[in-house]
């Protein structure tokens, strides 16, 4: 933290400009590329889940079935919950919470609206999605958002919440970790 | 009945006081309001979902609730009410559901499946509004909703097919239901009166409740769940 406080919402216009201009969603279900497994694999180390295998979903059936998995590993949904956690704290006592608190929602309500048509569009052109999948996918893609926005609000730039915003912006979908792979889509 | 009809937020300077005064209490209202039940209901269940589908599923349902919030406040920023009236603790009292914060999976599923179905009612009831920024707002938040309460019953359908889960839900549902009828305020509303006289709004507070129960009643039943009595209005 530089000590400057200013208003988060023009702090966030960085963040706002990404992600109109990101490709969410538009590589699912095509093959990784390295700057995907790259991007995945510092996802991993960053939130300290050390090095990890890679896997695919398929298509839309393929990631609902693997994100309704009981077997799924709550390690990394709570390791992430208390990373939100911490630098929520750090943004409160930055900012006035007011004005943090319209920022953040101001900004997630935008990018919702955006990442939820991206979403039904990737859904409309690869078939055989669930309606209720396209909110699953824009909640998920809206939520990447709002913790990016309180890493860079906190100023941690090596935030896995960077990684994983890259692999959003890359047009994949991380489904997070099952069993003892990170699934991407 | 008094006839006008309020295209645009320019155009409320123009309208009785009355009217105006009419206007901004609803739209207060539902700021507060969907700013409660996101606050109180919905991220704090994105916690309890039992999946990563469950739980992305609940962050949108949450955002889209914010979202409500931020509509109905911008509308009203635009209609010149001051900001502080539109959040919690702008000395607005919350509807007395608020008061019981979450605790499981089950409740959660219960608010939408019985809670979101009132917020239906009470956004049908706008489809028609004399005011057309608040007609338009609840035309744009109707798909929403329906949305949040086919979340519930969907669920709910998915709870049932155990006895354990069934019997977690209905206990959910005896605990939240009581307090919903309530939601649609006094049989002798002076506010509703008003609303009426304006057709703001179409219905009394009565015909909505009456119509609720009836439409709850059906959900419930689809689920072989029961409602419990209910406490008469104020």
């Amino acid at each position: 933290m530089n000590g400057v406080v200013d208003l988060p919402g023009q702090r966030l216009e960085t963040l706002r400009a990404e992600v109109r201009a990101a490709s969410w969603f538009a590589a699912l279900g095509e093959p990784l590329t390295e700057g995907d497994c790259v991007d995945a694999a510092a996802y991993s180390a960053a939130l300290g889940l050390g090095t990890i295998e890679i896997g695919q979903a398929r298509d839309w059936p393929d990631a609902e079935c693997l994100l309704k998995s009981p077997d799924w590993t709550p390690a990394w949904w709570d390791r992430e919950e208390a990373l939100r956690r911490a630098l929520l704290a750090e943004a409160e006592a930055h900012y006035p919470e007011r004005a943090l608190w319209s920022s953040l929602t101001e900004l997630t309500t935008e990018a919702g609206d955006l990442v939820h048509g991206k979403a039904a569009t990737a859904a409309a052109r690869m078939g055989r999605a669930a309606a209720a999948s396209i909110h699953v996918a824009a909640g998920a893609a809206s939520q990447a958002v709002y913790h990016l926005a309180l890493a860079r609000l906190a100023e941690q730039p090596a935030s896995p919440f960077e990684s994983k915003f890259r692999l959003y912006s890359a047009g994949r979908w991380p489904l997070g970790i099952l069993g003892s792979r990170l699934v991407l889509f | 009945m008094t006839d006008i009809v309020v295209k645009t937020v320019e155009e409320l300077k123009d309208a009785p006081a009355e009217y105006r005064e009419a206007v901004s209490k609803l739209v207060i209202s539902h700021a507060i309001n969907e700013l409660y039940g996101a606050q109180v209901f919905d991220e704090p269940a994105i916690a309890y979902a039992p999946t990563p589908y469950a739980k992305w599923l609940t962050c949108r349902v949450a955002m889209e609730e914010y979202g409500h919030h931020v509509r109905f406040k911008q509308l009203g920023v635009q209609m010149g009410i001051p900001e502080e009236r539109m959040v919690p603790g702008a000395g607005k009292k919350p509807l007395s559901i608020f008061a019981f914060p979450l605790k499981t999976w089950e409740e959660f599923v219960a608010i939408k499946l019985l809670a979101d179905l009132a917020e239906i009612l009470q956004v049908e009831d706008l489809l028609h509004c004399t005011f057309h920024p608040l007609r338009n707002l609840a035309r744009a938040t109707m798909p929403e909703e329906r949305f949040h309460a086919q979340f519930g019953e969907d669920f709910s359908a998915e709870l049932v097919k155990t006895p354990e889960g069934k019997a977690r839900l209905q206990a959910a549902v005896n605990e939240y239901y009581p307090y919903l009828p309530s939601f649609f305020g006094g049989s002798k509303s002076k506010n509703n009166e008003i609303f009426r006289k304006w057709k703001i709004k179409q219905r009394t507070n009565d015909e909505m409740r009456q119509d609720y129960v009836r439409r709850a009643t059906e959900v419930a039943a689809k689920y072989g769940l029961t409602l419990p009595e209910i406490r008469q209005a104020a």
